[in-house]
């Protein structure tokens, strides 16, 4: 084993366990990314599914003011409304004027209105509800949903009184055959395009927050500490010492970023059992090219966090330096999802960071362009290399040592 | 087996400079093996910055400081080093903090540890290997750091302040590793603000003040050059002109920053000598 490399993996090694020592990184490290994408796309739609049924079997108190009509008396009943009936108001100038109404609504004392009046051009109505309660949007929507199919069989009943045929006076131009079957996607690359709108950004934002604590804990931690000190006086260069701590904090990252991505196939297996989306159909090139634009991206921003770290003079001012540098990363991330990717210029994959975003979403659509490929793969490895030397600048500050005492 | 009086350490006309402030100025020393030297000074006086540069944490702005006739910055491996902060990482035991550094200089774990348990003994802290260091006391924490920079073997040791904040008994326990040291030819360079526990432990004093060697010797040479009784007045003759305030990174407050200090916290009033008004 050459001394370089001994260095490195010792200081990388010590890193690991003093980091992991502590049961709190360890929940942030291995619980939270493993669970954040399950949590997401399973725990969240049981939990919205479970409220939403819930919200389907409740009774809902429902006042209908001014003139009865039978089939949607009938209708209501249907929906779980019970109903209590009133004469119309006096003093309204429309029936959506709420009126006097307005207090026992705000108060729910009813979850909502319904005025019906009938008139020589027809039927005229309103819904008078609060849209900050769910149970009063329910009683609305319930309301809406009977007034709609009532309607509907009022207009087919005149058609047909009128000999016209429904369906095809209403509907006069459909689509012929399934739908479905006309898109020349696979179901593997449209679950590729569903996932290459949100995991480029996930795998950015996770990367750099993730590496923000074990970098102010490897860097200005040590410095507040005291520990630097001892460590400088051992036989290793800065360098080194910058590569074992950069490899320790990409490690650490890198850990997170698996989970995450094992949490997120789980997921998505689980999805596509219940065929809600479709395995996504990536090649081999586009895997082990998305993995090496993962790896560069992180050698980038982990280097650079270390060097922004080690800029600082304690912890305190690490991490107000560190947090409002992820906006560099959350900006880029977020810009570069409404990118339309068809025809897209070359230029764009030399934009740091937007370019090692891009290539994540075209690799994802298992789109293998080699000179998007060229300049990505080129521009990022230069961008790492600068934040890799701006880092070593930082470690071979002199004032390190100095400005700890 | 190491000849005894070799010279291991040479520094020569060595100064330090931290932007506009001389931390220190021209500086020969030649450290011998089996010595003990004492760096004895205020605070200040640049104690710390020339062990740091004997260390080869820092490089000097002039001169040199050779290990054996080579750049002692290529030679760290031959040294070892106990900061004033002792630098122990409170998640890890003892025994892992002196392992992580012995790592690195190379040292099987066996040899390390049967190095470490033999001034363990010596330091009452053979028990304590094994626990996390978080709990530790400062007597604790310098044993510990005592160990981890012994491990290696190295030619020389450096000590900053070893024993500042310890208790008497603690104190005393380093001191007597100390000569231990010496006894088995050890090289030791021992920081320390108290003249008189240079006496009792050093071979030969040298004094610091205001970045420059005032004094260095044998407590008696140092005696005799002065004309004093004491080694106390020897030290007040030698150091009688006004000791410079401390600023090793030798940075000002901008302009704007005091006016931000000021408009946060509200003004201080600015520094007068005594009697400066009259």
């Amino acid at each position: 084993m050459s001394d370089s490399w001994r260095f490195i993996s010792t200081i990388a090694k010590k890193e690991i366990i003093e980091f992991v020592r502590d049961w709190r990184t360890l929940i942030a490290l291995i619980v939270i990314p493993l669970l954040i994408f399950p949590a997401l796309f399973i725990a969240l739609p049981l939990l919205l599914q479970s409220e939403a049924a819930e919200l389907d079997a409740m009774e809902l108190e429902v006042v209908w003011q001014g003139d009865v009509n039978d089939e949607l008396n009938t209708s209501f009943a249907e929906s779980n409304l019970i109903i209590s009936y009133e004469e119309m108001p006096s003093g309204i100038t429309n029936l959506s004027d709420i009126g006097n109404d307005l207090d026992r609504i705000r108060n729910q004392e009813t979850q909502a209105v319904f005025r019906l009046l009938e008139n020589e051009s027809g039927w005229k109505f309103s819904v008078l509800y609060i849209s900050t309660s769910e149970a009063s949007s329910e009683a609305r929507s319930r309301i809406i949903d009977a007034i709609i199919e009532w309607e509907s069989g009022v207009v087919n009943g005149t058609l047909v009184e009128a000999g016209l045929d429904p369906e095809s006076t209403l509907d006069p131009v459909t689509w012929d055959g399934n739908w479905e079957v006309s898109d020349a996607a696979t179901k593997g690359e449209q679950a590729g395009l569903a996932l290459s709108l949100f995991i480029p950004m996930v795998i950015a934002i996770w990367t750099a927050s993730s590496a923000i604590q074990p970098s102010i804990d490897m860097t200005a931690g040590e410095r507040e500490r005291g520990t630097l000190e001892a460590l400088l006086c051992l036989p290793c260069s800065r360098i080194q010492l910058l590569a074992g701590k950069w490899l320790a904090v990409a490690s650490i990252t890198s850990a997170g970023v698996a989970l995450q991505i094992g949490g997120l196939l789980f997921a998505i297996t689980y999805l596509a059992s219940s065929s809600v989306i479709g395995i996504p159909s990536v090649s081999a090139t586009s895997i082990a090219l998305l993995l090496g634009a993962v790896v560069i991206f992180a050698i980038m921003v982990v280097a650079f966090e270390l060097a922004l770290a080690m800029k600082a003079h304690s912890v305190k001012e690490a991490g107000s330096l560190l947090g409002p540098a992820i906006l560099f990363i959350i900006f880029p991330a977020l810009f570069t999802q409404v990118i339309n990717l068809d025809s897209i210029e070359s230029w764009w994959f030399a934009v740091p960071l937007v370019n090692i975003l891009l290539a994540m979403r075209e690799l994802l659509l298992d789109r293998v362009i080699v000179e998007h490929v060229l300049v990505w793969m080129t521009s990022s490895i230069i961008y790492a290399g600068l934040a890799a030397w701006f880092a070593a600048r930082q470690f071979k500050r002199e004032d390190l040592v100095a400005s700890i005492s | 087996m190491r000849i005894l009086s070799e010279t291991l350490l040479s520094l020569v006309g060595v100064g330090k400079s931290f932007k506009e402030v001389n931390a220190l100025t021209h500086v020969d020393l030649e450290i011998k093996s089996g010595q003990v030297i004492g760096l004895v000074g205020g605070n200040g006086a640049g104690k710390t910055t020339l062990l740091r540069l004997m260390a080869g944490v820092m490089e000097p702005s002039k001169g040199s400081i050779n290990f054996q006739d080579k750049p002692v910055s290529s030679m760290r491996n031959k040294l070892g080093v106990v900061p004033e902060s002792t630098g122990l990482y409170s998640r890890l035991t003892a025994w892992e903090n002196i392992r992580y550094h012995s790592r690195i200089y190379g040292i099987d774990d066996e040899i390390a540890w049967n190095r470490v348990n033999h001034f363990a003994n010596l330091l009452d802290i053979t028990e304590a290997l094994s626990r996390h260091t978080k709990g530790f006391s400062k007597g604790m924490r310098q044993k510990t750091a005592l160990l981890r920079a012994l491990a290696h073997g190295p030619d020389i040791l450096l000590l900053d302040e070893p024993t500042a904040g310890l208790d008497v008994t603690s104190a005393r326990t380093v001191r007597k590793l100390v000569g231990k040291l010496r006894d088995e030819g050890g090289t030791v360079i021992y920081s320390t603000h108290h003249l008189a526990e240079a006496q009792q432990v050093c071979d030969r004093i040298v004094i610091v003040h205001n970045g420059t060697i005032r004094a260095d010797g044998s407590p008696e040479e140092l005696l005799l050059a002065t004309g004093q009784e004491s080694l106390e007045e020897a030290y007040v003759s030698l150091t009688s002109d006004k000791a410079r305030a401390r600023s090793e990174d030798g940075k000002k407050e901008s302009k704007l920053a005091k006016w931000w200090r000021r408009f946060l916290t509200g003004s201080t009033p600015d520094y007068k000598e005594v009697g400066e008004d009259e």
